[in-house]
């Protein structure tokens, strides 16, 4: 994974900002810190120059407070596995650039991310601060890599690139999966023979190639393996692929997981599902169950939710599909990681989590967040407050709900 | 081809008036059957029920607290407080709500079911622009599992629509949604039918590839009118017959033809439009439509710019069933916000009503009201459960013809009620029992009601 600098991108952010290293305290918080910390009553926790400085520091002084009045303050939720940024609308193919039919292992399509695009506004709007992206793909099983941004909006909005290889197997519309599983075999048995012979040659000048240089890092576990897979069967295959190359191996999708969830859990593979998948789609997900989530908790997985249909323009439900994972059986705190710490443990993030030294993405909210009632009551992005009231939908509800004589288009 | 087809009902009933009209012996008077697939529907039990103690919302804007429901013969009897009856069944409902049962007015189940495999993909008849001929009930498999996901989720009632690729999509088909294995054992006695138009980018984009009519949203229009003319046509050469049959001549009878049997139901008032139509101005364009050949232009669906015409929707009693979020998948589907149902609701005589178009959430249209009622109340409205209740409930029922007989929960109408755990407005909330015509069809705790379809069962 890339990383990027950080200071960089702050000095972007604060250079149209008045005060540099303005230190802001959120006292009287309840904090879900998503760390062996748990939950922090009446805590503050103080945010400079984008990071979390202190938590419960003994003294506090700061150029701004702000009193949460006990109210829940979490980490930024991470919306993941959709194009938010690579798509403005479905329907408009100029407006697509996460689908190209050549797309292979070494697709990265961060440099088409669009930060102005209206669906990121719109996205905060479900107290997401962190998004994962993921490329469409084109026609090979791999789909590509995929990169991650923060959802200011703002111009350099990325914030890490390849942060994971996508991979698409198991039911096919022509053809055999057996054939595509194998073309995942023999590329990693491919790439592993070249790195053997190259131990042994003394000359290492050859640059490799950009698909062999994703290759190694699948190999060396580097690189997590997002495979979209359904079927228990084609599930344990995907085990025997992990144990035999050492593959950091991601389950994605994985409607029959409750059959193998024993192997799942005990290869340590996490799973990323959509918490409201309960429908037999085709003959891989007869298993699908809205109970899913909360049995793979149980049985030790780390599950990781993401927003299944729809999953770019309505990323923001997220925080609903939390709560209907845990209406059938997740509990509440796993179904919080499975939005923040699980995500940003996988795709080795600087997120996810409210500790000392960690990135500043924040949010505090009226109640319970996954509860429809709930509203934002402020976000903090890399330290910065934002606005999750300021969408194209924003304006044009204000639009058409504002009394004028004059036309609509006169209210701006 | 559409300059063709209407010399050809022309010529119809230009023989239907000139044909033979001599004052022999009648032969037999040529009627058209209207019900010829007729439900088979029974409700399961005829058991009296009373539900004790419940949060109830009736479906009419109100709220009753520690209230009864009394149930006899499929009927709801009586709602208050304190019902003193004696029910075959008692339910404590201490600490839970209750509410009508939910009903979907777009739904595509049985038509695109689970599986969504090659050979199930019988929601739309894409071979012409009007295809007003088709029925839906004919493409409805009963074993979909999604009848039974949406039933756990409080879903009593449903309509089946075709797809929205044709200008006339063909016959809806309104549903109880009760377990059978025949259309017709669910099929919702008495409820009209509805007739699927659609609007915008899907038509023309379905017909504009292959060259033909419409390619443009022009096209469209002409589209529509020319074959309301040709409907027009067709009821008065069969109006012609039937008076002169019962003036005693013996005229010839037209020629039938089933797809202007269905357009000519829709100017007859008795088959109700859904029409698929996202923006704006085609909404004014199709409420105009409707005047210019004298029908009602019945309930706009995905209505995404409805709020924009929320005062011309209300003045011309037309319903808009609409979703709380769904954008951004095509052009028209662009100028969401997520307050659209609150601005049509807010307007007098209005009739605002939460749809799925989902086997996902049709299973939860409580929770899409939900969505609606908090995001609209954090910006300026004041609505209450007891209120946006009827998006999924009476303003449904109207919608689709049936609010004399479900959609509330007032005395005489038929007793379809949910149970829930807790307040339905609430992401942790699930339909605990379920009753159509006071029959039980679903409960959470006990198995024996948890229906499982002929797909599912045995699969390992």
């Amino acid at each position: 994974m890339k990383k990027f600098n950080l200071s960089l991108v702050t000095g972007a952010l604060l250079a149209s900002s008045a005060a540099f290293a303005q230190v802001t305290a959120i006292t009287n918080a309840t904090v879900h810190t998503m760390t062996d910390k748990g939950v922090l009553k009446d805590a503050t926790v103080l945010i400079e120059d984008g990071k979390i400085i202190a938590i419960n520091p003994s003294s506090v002084s700061a150029d701004v407070t702000i009193d949460a009045q006990d109210k829940i303050l979490t980490p930024g939720f991470i919306g993941s596995m959709n194009q938010v940024g690579l798509v403005e609308v479905g329907a408009v193919s100029r407006s697509n650039d996460g689908y190209d039919k050549k797309a292979s292992a070494m697709f990265d399509a961060s440099t088409a991310f669009n930060p102005r695009s209206s669906l990121i506004p719109y996205a905060r709007k479900g107290g997401l601060t962190q998004n994962v992206v993921v490329p469409r793909g084109g026609e090979s099983i791999f789909s590509g890599l995929s990169f991650v941004t923060d959802l200011t909006g703002d111009f350099e909005s990325v914030t890490a690139t390849e942060t994971a290889l996508i991979v698409r197997l198991g039911a096919k519309s022509s053809g055999s999966r057996a054939v595509s599983l194998k073309q995942l075999v023999d590329k990693l048995e491919g790439q592993q023979k070249k790195l053997a012979k190259k131990d042994k040659k003394e000359d290492k000048k050859d640059e490799p190639s950009k698909e062999e240089q994703v290759l190694t890092k699948v190999l060396k576990g580097e690189l997590p393996v997002i495979t979209k897979v359904s079927r228990a069967s084609d599930i344990l295959e995907l085990l025997k692929v992990k144990k035999q190359f050492g593959l950091n191996l991601v389950l994605w999708n994985a409607e029959d997981a409750p059959l193998v969830k024993t192997q799942i859990s005990e290869s340590n593979t996490p799973v990323i599902l959509s918490a409201v998948s309960n429908l037999p789609s085709d003959f891989d997900s007869l298993h699908a169950s809205l109970e899913t989530a909360g049995e793979l908790e149980k049985a030790g997985v780390k599950v990781l939710l993401a927003v299944g249909s729809d999953s770019s323009h309505n990323v923001y439900q997220l925080r609903f599909d939390a709560g209907i994972a845990v209406a059938n059986g997740m509990s509440h705190d796993g179904a919080l990681k499975a939005v923040t710490s699980n995500i940003a443990d996988v795709f080795g993030l600087n997120a996810g989590k409210v500790a000392k030294g960690q990135r500043a993405d924040l949010v505090l909210w009226s109640a319970d967040p996954f509860e429809f009632s709930t509203s934002i009551e402020s976000m903090w992005i890399n330290g910065e407050k934002v606005n999750t009231n300021d969408s194209r939908h924003d304006k044009l509800r204000d639009r058409y709900n504002t009394p004028s004589d004059m036309p609509r288009a006169y209210t701006k | 081809m559409q300059k063709f087809a209407m010399s050809t009902v022309v010529l119809a009933l230009a023989a239907a008036l000139s044909g033979c009209q001599d004052k022999g012996p009648q032969k037999e008077f040529v009627s058209i059957e209207k019900n010829p697939y007729p439900s088979t529907y029974k409700p399961v039990s005829n058991k009296s029920v009373l539900i004790t103690d419940a949060t109830v919302l009736t479906g009419t804007g109100e709220r009753l607290e520690s209230a009864d429901v009394y149930i006899v013969d499929g009927k709801i009897q009586q709602v208050g407080k304190d019902l003193a009856v004696q029910a075959d069944t008692t339910v404590d409902a201490a600490g839970k709500w209750v509410t009508p049962g939910i009903i979907d007015v777009h739904s595509h189940l049985g038509a695109y079911p689970s599986p969504s495999v090659e050979s199930h993909q019988d929601g739309n008849e894409m071979i012409s622009p009007n295809t007003a001929e088709v029925w839906v009930e004919h493409s409805v498999w009963p074993q979909d599992p999604g009848f039974n996901r949406a039933r756990e989720g409080g879903i009593t009632t449903l309509q089946i629509l075709p797809g929205s690729a044709n200008l006339f999509g063909g016959r809806a088909v309104t549903l109880k949604n009760v377990p059978a294995h025949t259309m017709q054992a669910m099929k919702f006695p008495e409820a009209p039918y509805g007739l699927k138009m659609a609007c915008g980018e899907n038509p023309k984009r379905v017909y504009g590839r292959k060259g033909v009519a419409p390619y443009t949203r022009m096209g469209n229009m002409a589209g529509y009118r020319q074959a309301w003319i040709e409907a027009t046509e067709y009821k008065a050469a069969w109006e012609q017959y039937e008076a002169a049959y019962k003036a005693g001549l013996n005229p010839t009878a037209p020629e039938r033809d089933i797809k202007y049997d269905t357009l000519r139901g829709v100017l007859d008032g008795e088959i109700l439009i859904h029409n698929h139509c996202y923006k704006a101005e085609e909404m004014a364009m199709m409420i105009d439509l409707s005047k210019e050949f004298g029908y009602h232009a019945g309930t706009f669906h995905h209505g995404i710019e409805a709020y924009k015409v929320a005062d011309l929707l209300a003045e011309n009693g037309n319903c808009a069933a609409l979703w709380p979020d769904w954008w951004g998948f095509k052009m028209e589907a662009y100028d969401m916000v997520q307050e659209n149902v609150a601005i049509v609701d807010a307007v007098k005589n209005s009739c605002a009503v939460v749809h799925s178009d989902s086997d996902t959430t049709i299973q939860r249209l409580n929770q899409e009201a939900a969505k609606i009622m908090y995001t609209a109340n954090q910006n300026g409205f004041n609505l209450t459960e007891e209120h946006a209740i009827k998006w999924i409930t009476y303003n449904a029922a109207k919608s689709l013809g049936v609010a004399d007989k479900t959609g509330s929960l007032e005395a005489g109408k038929q007793a379809d009620v949910v149970i829930w755990d807790k307040n339905p407005f609430s992401v942790y909330s699930k339909a605990q029992e379920v009753y159509v015509d006071g029959a039980k069809v679903y409960d959470r705790n006990d198995e024996k009601y948890q229906a499982v379809s002929d797909f599912m069962l045995g699969q390992r």
